[in-house]
């Protein structure tokens, strides 16, 4: 029997909170994209210990989903930064407003 | 013989769509080739129709026919219905026969207008509308029709609309028609409430059942079809946009005066005469107004200047004697009349715009004189027209006028007044319609004609003479399909659907077209005298009587009547109306709350920072929010 449930949801919030911070903090893009994927990761750990605790492997499924969706978001946004640093801009996420009201 | 119908109905239709779905496609020429086309469609297939009719016995000659119901309402339901009967037939052989015409000669007339297409399929729909209308088999689809006639004589006679007088006297028609049309509808109503059907067969079968002789709802009934058909026909007192319409071009005067429209009102009277007849009163009172637009109309072309105006207001007087006989119950007459006056007022308006279109648009008539010698044909032709205007045997107005005295002759009580009042109409007839013909015509070329035709002797296209040619030839023998004392092909003809009241005697036969000869001979050779040498006998009247011409030229002052007592009121309220009600209380109001929105959303775009990050923490902090009511709340 290893840790009970409440291991690794502690871990799940310290990986959660760590991208978050990471998200709000960093301006550099590829970071931010980092972080992002801790924060999924994160939330991936907590539905593995939801499924351990359960018994069944629903809590797989999502996980698996996750992945998926997490791998097509880190195509297209590493993508974006291709392309940025191809026309020379700025790695800055705060350069970037131009959608500003 | 439905099926010939049914395509001599949307054969113009057709047009009109193929003209509009072909756009830059076709030049300005095929589409114009394209409307009289679709309009000899429908002139064969109403041949042919009728062809089919002969055969038929005379008693079971009237066929409905219903595509699909068009709307219901309780037990109220209504095809897209038509009704093939003589009286159908008759109609849809002068509108496509007529049309076919007049269409080909707009080939050559509007040759070089930069918005042909455009004007040809509206002339295609002026067909389809007519043919529409007579052909309804019931009484709503007749008002669709009546309206499409309305809306297409609309657009037809503002087509310059560069001209501001061209687009006022659309407006000035279609207002016009708007008050016929109220009237008309009225009575559409009152007859659903009354007999629970539109449909001619069960109007016309129920009517005389449920709906007592001269009882109020009979008489308001009639009077609103009669107000509808005084409208459309131009007759006193809802006349004035007939002279404005002259607006448009010559062919569309023609369409409108000939053929279509004007002729609806006379149509709808017989068409519904079963309904006029429990309202004795009320066909009187259309005689009457008939009477009067006789006189007037007649009255007033004598001093108009221009030439299509003339015209005009003879067209007024002659559908007058349409109404006439109408009124008296002599059906039969009235339709002859109106197809014997399709033919020549066709063939004179024509020839008007041959000459105007000789003259490049000069329209005035004192500017005009001794066209005869450049003009050879084009005289012939207005010559024949007018003889037959002014009723001079063997051309087609004699016949089908007098048939009109007669009837008049023989109906009791106020057959002699309008007898007497055809007779005066005769000889004004004759007068303004010689003077027309004789200062254009004749004496020595004025300056303005010896300019513009002493180069070429070329009188107009091939697509202009041929039509021409074809309604001179209908103008001298369509009067001989009914003679007096003869033979009376069109009263035969109609008999089962529209019998007439009355039967005049031999004597009324002859006593009456001997009279109007006298009074016509008489009229032509005053005409000669005044305006066929120099005289100075118009001059002189003039100025003898200068408020008597002052009337006749400000046509009975109608014009400035509507202006003063409907036009300028209705004008000042809606400057009232607009000043003091909607720029202070709507315009303003909406303004302002647009305005107080725009702040609002000013203020909330700037919200929208465009920096990444600050809506990450947005989320962030709206989901710690979110979770810390949780906890708390648990």
């Amino acid at each position: 029997m290893g840790p009970g449930i409440g291991a690794y949801l502690v871990l799940s919030v310290l990986l959660f909170a760590t991208g978050t911070v990471g998200v709000l903090i960093r301006r550099n893009p590829l970071i931010v994209l980092l972080s992002l994927e801790l924060m999924l990761n994160a939330a991936n750990l907590a539905l593995i210990g939801f499924a351990r605790q359960h018994g069944n492997s629903d809590g797989h499924i999502f996980a698996l989903t996750v992945m998926v969706v997490a791998a097509a978001e880190a195509v297209v946004g590493l993508g974006l930064i291709v392309a940025m640093s191809r026309r020379k801009l700025k790695l800055d996420v705060d350069q970037m407003k131009q959608l500003r009201g | 013989m439905i099926a010939s119908a049914w395509i001599a109905l949307f054969a113009p239709a057709v047009g009109v769509a193929l003209i509009a779905l072909a756009r830059d496609a076709i030049s300005r020429q095929q589409a114009g080739i394209i409307a009289a086309g679709s309009t000899f469609v429908s002139f064969t297939a109403s041949l042919s129709t009728f062809a089919i009719m002969l055969g038929d016995d005379p008693e079971e000659r009237s066929h409905f026919s219903t595509l699909y119901t068009w709307l219901s309402a309780g037990s109220l339901e209504i095809g897209l219905q038509i009704l093939v009967d003589p009286l159908a037939v008759f109609m849809m052989l002068v509108v496509s026969g007529v049309g076919f015409l007049i269409l080909t000669y707009a080939i050559g007339y509007m040759h070089g207008d930069d918005e042909g297409r455009r004007y040809h399929a509206y002339k295609a729909l002026f067909v389809f509308s007519m043919l529409l209308l007579v052909q309804a088999g019931n009484l709503l689809i007749l008002l669709v029709g009546w309206g499409m006639v309305g809306l297409s004589s609309y657009l037809l006679i503002n087509y310059w609309h560069q001209r501001s007088s061209a687009v006022a006297a659309g407006k000035k028609a279609f207002i016009v028609n708007a008050f016929g049309d109220a009237a008309f509808v009225i009575s559409i109503f009152l007859l659903a409430q009354q007999l629970g059907a539109l449909d001619f067969l069960t109007v016309f079968g129920t009517a005389l059942g449920s709906i007592k002789l001269s009882s109020t709802v009979a008489v308001v009934i009639a009077l609103g079809l009669l107000g509808g058909a005084v409208a459309k026909s131009a007759q006193v007192p809802l006349h004035t946009w007939l002279p404005d319409a002259m607006e448009g071009p010559t062919p569309v005067s023609a369409l409108i005066h000939a053929a279509t429209m004007v002729t609806a009102g006379v149509y709808l009277i017989v068409r519904t005469h079963v309904l006029f007849e429990l309202a004795p009163a009320v066909l009187d009172t259309a005689a009457l107004l008939g009477g009067v637009t006789i006189l007037i109309a007649g009255a007033v072309a004598l001093v108009q200047t221009d030439i299509k105006r003339v015209i005009a207001y003879s067209t007024m007087s002659q559908i007058g004697y349409m109404f006439a006989a109408v009124g008296l119950g002599a059906f039969a007459a009235g339709m002859f009349h109106l197809m014997t006056h399709a033919f020549f007022k066709a063939l004179l308006f024509m020839a008007a715009g041959t000459v105007i279109h000789a003259l490049a648009n000069e329209q005035d008539i004192r500017k005009m004189r001794g066209l005869a010698r450049e003009l050879p044909w084009t005289y012939r032709a207005f010559l024949i027209g007018t003889l037959a205007l002014a009723a001079i045997p063997p051309f087609a107005g004699f016949f089908s006028k007098d048939v009109i005295l007669a009837h008049a002759l023989a109906e009791g009580l106020i057959g002699p007044i309008l007898w007497a009042i055809g007779l005066v109409g005769a000889l004004l007839t004759a007068l303004y319609a010689f003077r027309l013909l004789f200062i254009v015509f004749t004496a020595e070329p004025s300056q303005i004609a010896r300019r513009h035709l002493h180069r070429e002797r070329f009188e107009g296209p091939l697509s202009m003479m041929l039509p021409i040619g074809a309604l001179v030839a209908l103008t001298a023998v369509a009067g001989f399909i009914q003679v007096p004392g003869g033979w009376h092909a069109v009263d035969t003809w109609l008999e089962p659907v529209a019998a007439s009241l009355q039967k005049p005697s031999a004597w009324m036969e002859i006593a009456s077209p001997v009279a109007a000869l006298a009074l016509a001979a008489l009229g032509t050779v005053l005409a000669w005298r005044f305006w066929g040498r120099e005289s100075d006998v118009p001059a002189k009247a003039r100025s003898a009587y200068p408020r008597a011409a002052g009337t006749l030229e400000q046509k009975f002052y109608f014009d400035e009547a509507y202006d003063a007592v409907l036009a300028r009121p209705t004008q000042r309220l809606a400057v009232f109306l607009k000043r003091s009600i909607e720029e202070p209380l709507i315009l303003s109001s909406l303004g302002e709350i647009a305005g107080s929105v725009r702040e609002l959303g000013q203020r909330f775009s700037r919200l929208q920072t465009g920096l990444l990050r600050s809506y990450a923490l947005a989320l962030a902090a709206g989901l710690a929010l979110i979770a810390a009511v949780f906890i708390a709340v648990r």
